[in-house]
Parts: C-alpha cells; structure tokens; sequence
C-alpha cells in the first residue's frame, strides 16, 4: 500500500526520466531509405551539373567563334530584309547593291542615303524601280551609320578609293543635310554622282496640303469630348510609349480602328469615350491626315527585350511555336501592307508589347481571322517585349508610300 | 523490466543490448532498402503524383519536345559551314526565298519557291526539301521516267515558277549552277536524314476527297472569309510599297501555269488543309480545303507549255480525271487558255520563241 501511494503521488523530489523504448523500427526505415536517396541524388545531380557546365563552356566557344563583325549585324537587322543578305536585292523592288553604280561612288554618299533615304524612280544596274527606301537618320546614331556605310562600300564597291567613314564625318554630313527630305530619286543622286548612268526624270512632287481643313481642327483643337488627337498622340502624331504613333499608318486602318473602338471590339476607355463624337466622314478625314505625315521616329527600344530574338521572329518566325515572320504579313521592314496589316517599324515599344498583351487579354479582338490573338498567346512575355523593341529599333515608313498606294487605288477606279 | 518499476530502466545490461542492437540494425537496414525499392518502383510505375517528386513543367516540357522529335529537324540556318560548300548552301537558300532575283533569267511569274516551300523549305506537310532530297532519283509518272533532283527542281521551273515567261522562256539548262546550288542547299537541310525513305512530313500530306465533293460557290465563300484578307478579293496578292509581293497572286499572269502540281484541287487541298490561314494549319475542316482549293483552281493562269495541240488534246494527255478543271467549261469559259504574261515580264521575255 505504502509503494502503491508512493507511485501515485511522486515525492518533491521526483526527476522525470524518459523510460528507455528505442526509436521506433519505422524512423530507421525512414532514415536509412532518405540517406539513401540523398546519395544517390548527390550523385546523380553532381554528374549533370558537370555535364551542363561543359556544355555552357561548349556554347560559348561557340557564341565566340561566329560572332560577326558590328557591319554584319547592323545589315542584317536594318536592310537585308529588302537589299537581302547577299545584297542583290529584289527584281521589280529593291536595287542591288551589288554591282551598284550608286555605291561605287562611296561612303559619303551611301551615308548621305541612309540619312536622307530616297523617294522617286531611279535606275541602278539598267533595272528600273519605284524608290522608296527609308530616312535611317532617327533611327541610327552617327557611329551606326559609319558603320554601316563603311561595311556596305567594303563589300560592294569596286573600287580602289578609301571606303571607311568615321561618325565625325557623319555627324557633320547630318549638319549639312539639316531637313531636306529624301533624294528625289535618281535624278537627284545624278546631280551628286556625275558617273551615274541616265536616270528615269523625278516626277513632280504634289505638295500634297495635309488633311482638310476639318481634320485639323480636330487634330489640334477638339471638339467638346473629342478632346485634341495631338493632345496625347503628339502634334505630328509621333505618340509616346504606350499611345500609338500614328503618322504614316495605313488611312483604311485607322479608319476601322476608330470603328472598332465604337464597336467595343477593341477596348480602351479615352478611345471609345472620344470616338462617341466622331462621325464616319470625320474619321476618314482623320485617316487620310495621319497616313500623310512622314515623321520621324522617336521609338526606342526600351523595354531590355532581347533584340537579336526580336530580329529572329520578325525576320524568320518561330515554327517550333507556330509564329511565322511578322514581316510574311506586315511586309518587309515592317512598313505595312494596307489595310490589313499596319505598319509596325518605328512604332513605340510599350505600345507593341502591350497589343500583344491586349490580343492574349482579350480587350482586342478586331484582328481578321484572329490571326494576332493566336500568335500572341504563342508569344511569352519575353518574346513579346524582344519582338517590339526590335520593331522600335526600325526606322519610319519611308516617304512617298501612302502617295503609292493611292495611285494604285486611283488606278484600280 | 516491469517487475521493477520503481528503478530506472535497465538499459544497460549485456543480454539486452549485444544481440538486439544488431538484429535492429539489420531490421533497419532492410527495412530502408525495402522502403527505396518500394519507392522506386513507385516513381517507374508513375503512380506517384508528380507535385510530390517535384517534377512539374519541365517534365511537361520534355514531353512536348518530344512530340516534335518524332518529326526530322534539318540544321538551322546559322551551322552552315564556312568554305565553299556552305557558299554553294547560302547561294542556294538565296535561290530558294528570292528566285526571281537570284534565278532571274529563268523566273516568269511573282512567285518564289518559299511561296509554297514555307519557312525556306524546311516546315513539314509545305513539301519540306530535306524529305524530298531522300526520295531521289525516282520514278514520276507525270514525265514517265527516273527523275533526278535535278530533273524535279527543272519541272518546278517549267511549271510552277512558268520559265516560258522569264527572260530566257526555258528553265535553267542541265548542269546549271542553280540546280547546283538547290541541291547543295536541299543535301545539307537533309543532314543526318536516312535516304529512300518517306520521311514523317513528307510532301503536303493527304486529305481525302469529301463525300459531297468539291462545289466552287461554296468554295468562293470560304476563300472571302478566310482568305482574301492576304491574298485580295481578286486572288493578285499584296504587294508592299515597293511593289514586291508581300501575299503571293494565286491565279492571273504572275501566278503558277496550268502545268504545275498546285493546279490540281487534291494537291491544293492538301497544302491549304495543312498550311493555310499562315500559322493556322488545320483550322478548315477537309469539305472547306477541298471548296476553296477548287475555287482557286477554277481561275484562269498562264497556258500549259506542254500544250502543243488543243487544250482538250493537253487535257487528254496530262489533265485527265476529276481533279482538275482544266479543260472543262466554268463560267462559259474554258479553262486552259492561259493568260499572257504580265508588262513586267512581256518587257523582258525574248522577242522570239521556240530558238
């Protein structure tokens, strides 16, 4: 009794001690089964991190030995998609530039066509061609322009006069040339280039007076809650991250974005709110205004997207993801085929990025056979920020391409 | 130990520990090596959840990239080798995505061999060039002989690039520095490749004549709906503002002649199915490939070259059967005349023919 009330009333000084009952048989199996594993993965992830590291190092022998020179890449990203890499251009289209009289004439003029761009017949190699190449000069930088006038005249000229330009030689050119506007065709270049062979004559350039007089004012002033287009757009309709730029944009396309604005099948709350006091006629007038304007670019790649990716969709599409090239569609350079498939080079790189977003997120949905909703989904974020600030890189519809297509139009009647 | 529960336990003793301690250990390690082998197994026979292995996208991913792994991959364009067969490759592929202007001489429409070729001759089901150049030589029963490469690439000028409209009206002569280099650069895409082999891809695919046919005003709607926002209303492409066709013109002057394989419905119908709208292959059901397939074909396009006689004499020789309308009477006309050739390519076509 006296052992039974001792055990159930321990005295004062009463240690608690753990009776001895293993560790139960189960932990072990555990323990032993996870310290297993654990070396079997030390084992297994040391052998891949050794393999990936070489890999690594075999890449970048690779990267090291291909990368080719600054000319290279410049031609590639900005003219060989019209000139072609090989540079002999495109029959009925683009002139060479192989065998070019125009190039054998050197660096500084090369430059002073980058600058300026062309716009009007010329005849180069005794091919005839229409003549619309782009303005480089707010899309490159003088040592770019250097570069690429050095690198084009070292391929092609055949010629034993110095071919290297420096930017200090550009930068001054650009000085020069201020805002003359591009070469009128090969009748201007003949006047710089007394080697030349006969050029087709320039036809006269219609100042063409831009928009009505209606157009304006909505432009530039408004109207009670169709606040001023330039308000946010600009006053040359150049825009700014992510309000478009306008300028030079097909007048059919601006016209049906307007429209779909008030459709509701492409949202955005100052648009539908402004598009509430446009008229049909008001619109068209609006379109014919902006795709007038030739501008200068002032888009800039801003988003560190990867411009070497963005080139590669642009220029060849991604098959293994079903993206084919944007310019298959939106022509070479991106300058647009109207009306379906806007422009897209100098345009503003938030702005891109956030269309294709807008395609995915369903607050556009005015593309024709839903073509760009699908090729959006298909584009990850990164892909979407490289493609539009390589497409930010490109320089502006070249002059004299809205005037063309009206041509055609009045052709067509 | 129960008898004595006022002590401490006895851990201690001999007998209770030397033999024990090692039949646990044994126990434990079996046990462990049991529970690996169980888990193992687990893993192998994949019924495991993959959340709890850790394994969640890049299992996906691996999967997906297999899928396409069951397909060819030719190289990509930038492991062409420096010397002068990779010159002979990149002047090939310049041939391939610009014809008219790298093969100017031999070229009489807008078309180029990428037009159909998609993505420079490398995409599956758009008669990708590394499936073709395994084929060959072989047997056509469109020339009835053994066809070489050469001999094929020299049926595509004839016919689908329409040399009888370039400026020399013939495709480039035998031995030529084009075939040359289309090889070179059809050779190297096919690296790796096993030869004499119909290669997953092959071709344009198949897809079979629909029960209820093939109907042009049916087909007329489908090329409106999805269609004509690239190539037109009137089928003439888009050119960009430098007059180079950015869309190719699907039926006129500067398209394919009535010799060429994209002529017949069932070939169109196989190469629209699986290629066409750009970057949407698949989306028509085979009824709307086969309409709109039909409805292109019905259109008038630069004569025959092998017409010698009547066209109902060509049609007997090389069109007969029910897929294709050449020959036969649409819209009061009958097909097969031929359009002559565009201004472009009148200016520089030989003044006269047959030297």
């Amino acid at each position: 009794m006296a052992r039974k009330s001792k055990h159930s009333r321990p005295d004062e000084a009463f240690e608690p001690y753990e009776e001895h009952a293993g560790v139960p048989m189960p932990v072990n199996w555990v323990a032993i089964a996870l310290t297993i594993w654990g070396t079997a993965m030390l084992y297994d992830t040391g052998e891949s991190v050794q393999e990936s590291l070489q890999d690594r190092a075999e890449d970048s022998d690779v990267v090291a030995q291909s990368v080719p020179d600054e000319g290279t890449l410049l031609f590639g990203a900005n003219c060989a998609t019209c000139h072609q890499p090989d540079g002999r251009g495109l029959r009925d289209a683009v002139p060479p530039l192989a065998g070019s009289e125009i190039v054998a004439a050197g660096p500084d003029i090369v430059s002073r066509i980058l600058l300026r761009g062309i716009d009007g017949p010329l005849t180069v190699v005794g091919q005839d061609f229409d003549g619309h190449m782009p303005s480089f000069d707010s899309a490159l930088n003088d040592a770019e322009i250097a570069e690429l006038a050095s690198y084009v005249t070292t391929r092609w000229a055949d010629t034993t006069e110095a071919t290297a330009q420096t930017s200090e030689e550009v930068a001054s050119l650009r000085a020069e040339i201020g805002d003359r506007g591009s070469f009128g065709g090969g009748a201007e270049l003949a006047m710089m280039i007394s080697s030349l062979p006969d050029q087709p004559p320039m036809p006269a350039r219609s100042h063409v007076q831009a928009g009505d007089q209606a157009a304006r004012d909505l432009v530039f002033a408004g109207r009670d809650q169709v606040w001023s287009c330039a308000s946010c757009h600009g006053d040359l309709g150049q825009g700014d991250e992510s309000t478009p730029r306008l300028a030079g944009l097909p007048g059919a396309y601006i016209v049906k974005q307007l429209q779909n604005f008030r459709e509701g099948t492409r949202e955005n709350e100052s648009m539908q709110l402004v598009v509430q006091g446009l008229s049909d006629p008001e619109m068209t007038a609006l379109g014919a205004y902006y795709t007038d304007l030739r501008v200068p670019s002032t888009a800039r790649p801003v988003l560190s997207g990867d411009l070497k990716r963005g080139e590669q969709l642009a220029l060849q599409g991604d098959w293994s993801i079903g993206v084919p090239a944007c310019f298959t569609c939106h022509g070479p350079s991106g300058f647009g085929v109207a009306p379906n498939f806007p422009g897209l080079s100098a345009q503003h790189a938030p702005y891109l990025a956030a269309q294709l977003a807008n395609w995915v997120g369903g607050q556009r949905h005015n593309d024709a056979l839903g073509l760009m909703a699908q090729i959006s989904e298909a584009l990850s974020t990164q892909d979407r920020r490289a493609v539009a600030d390589y497409l930010a890189s490109l320089p502006p519809v070249p002059a004299g391409g809205a005037s063309m297509a009206r041509m055609e139009t009045q052709d067509d009647q | 130990m129960t008898n004595e529960p006022d002590d401490r336990p006895n851990v201690g003793t001999k007998d209770a520990t030397s033999g024990g301690l090692a039949r646990k250990a044994i126990f434990a390690a079996g046990g462990g090596l049991a529970l690996v082998a169980l888990a193992t197994a687990a893993v192998q026979l994949e019924i495991v959840p993959r959340w709890l292995i850790g394994a969640g996208s890049e299992i996906d991913e691996s999967a997906a990239a297999i899928e396409p792994s069951d397909l060819f991959t030719p190289p990509l364009p930038d492991m062409i080798p420096d010397g002068p067969f990779g010159e002979a490759v990149r002047r090939g592929e310049a041939i391939f995505t610009n014809t008219a202007t790298n093969a100017s001489d031999h070229v009489g429409n807008g078309l180029s061999c990428s037009n159909c070729h998609l993505d420079a001759g490398r995409h599956p089901k758009s008669a990708p060039m590394w499936a073709a150049w395994v084929t060959y030589p072989k047997y056509r029963s469109k020339n009835d002989q053994i066809n070489t490469m050469e001999d094929r690439v020299r049926g595509c000028f004839t016919y689908s690039m329409n040399a009888q409209y370039s400026p020399t009206g013939k495709p480039p002569p035998v031995g030529d520095d084009i075939y040359r280099d289309l090889q070179s650069y059809f050779f190297w895409m096919a690296t790796n490749a096993p030869t004499n082999v119909a290669l997953e891809g092959i071709g344009f695919g198949k897809v079979e004549k629909p029960e209820m046919g093939y109907d042009l005003a049916r087909g007329a709607d489908v090329y409106q709906a999805k269609c004509s926002v690239c190539h037109g209303d009137d089928g003439q492409g888009q050119r960009d503002l430098n007059g180079d066709y950015t869309f190719p013109p699907l039926w006129g002057s500067d398209s394919f002649n009535w010799g060429a394989g994209m002529g017949r419905i069932n070939t169109a119908a196989a190469f629209i199915k699986n290629n066409m709208p750009l970057s949407q292959p698949g989306s028509l059901t085979d009824q709307e490939a086969w309409d709109v397939a039909a409805f292109v074909d019905s259109h008038e396009r630069p004569k025959d070259p092998r017409q010698s006689g009547t066209i109902e004499e060509n049609r007997l020789a090389n069109h007969d059967g029910d897929e294709t309308l050449y020959g036969q009477v649409v819209n009061g006309a009958v097909l097969g005349q031929g359009t002559g050739p565009s201004a472009a390519r009148a200016a520089t076509m030989p003044k006269t023919q047959g030297n």
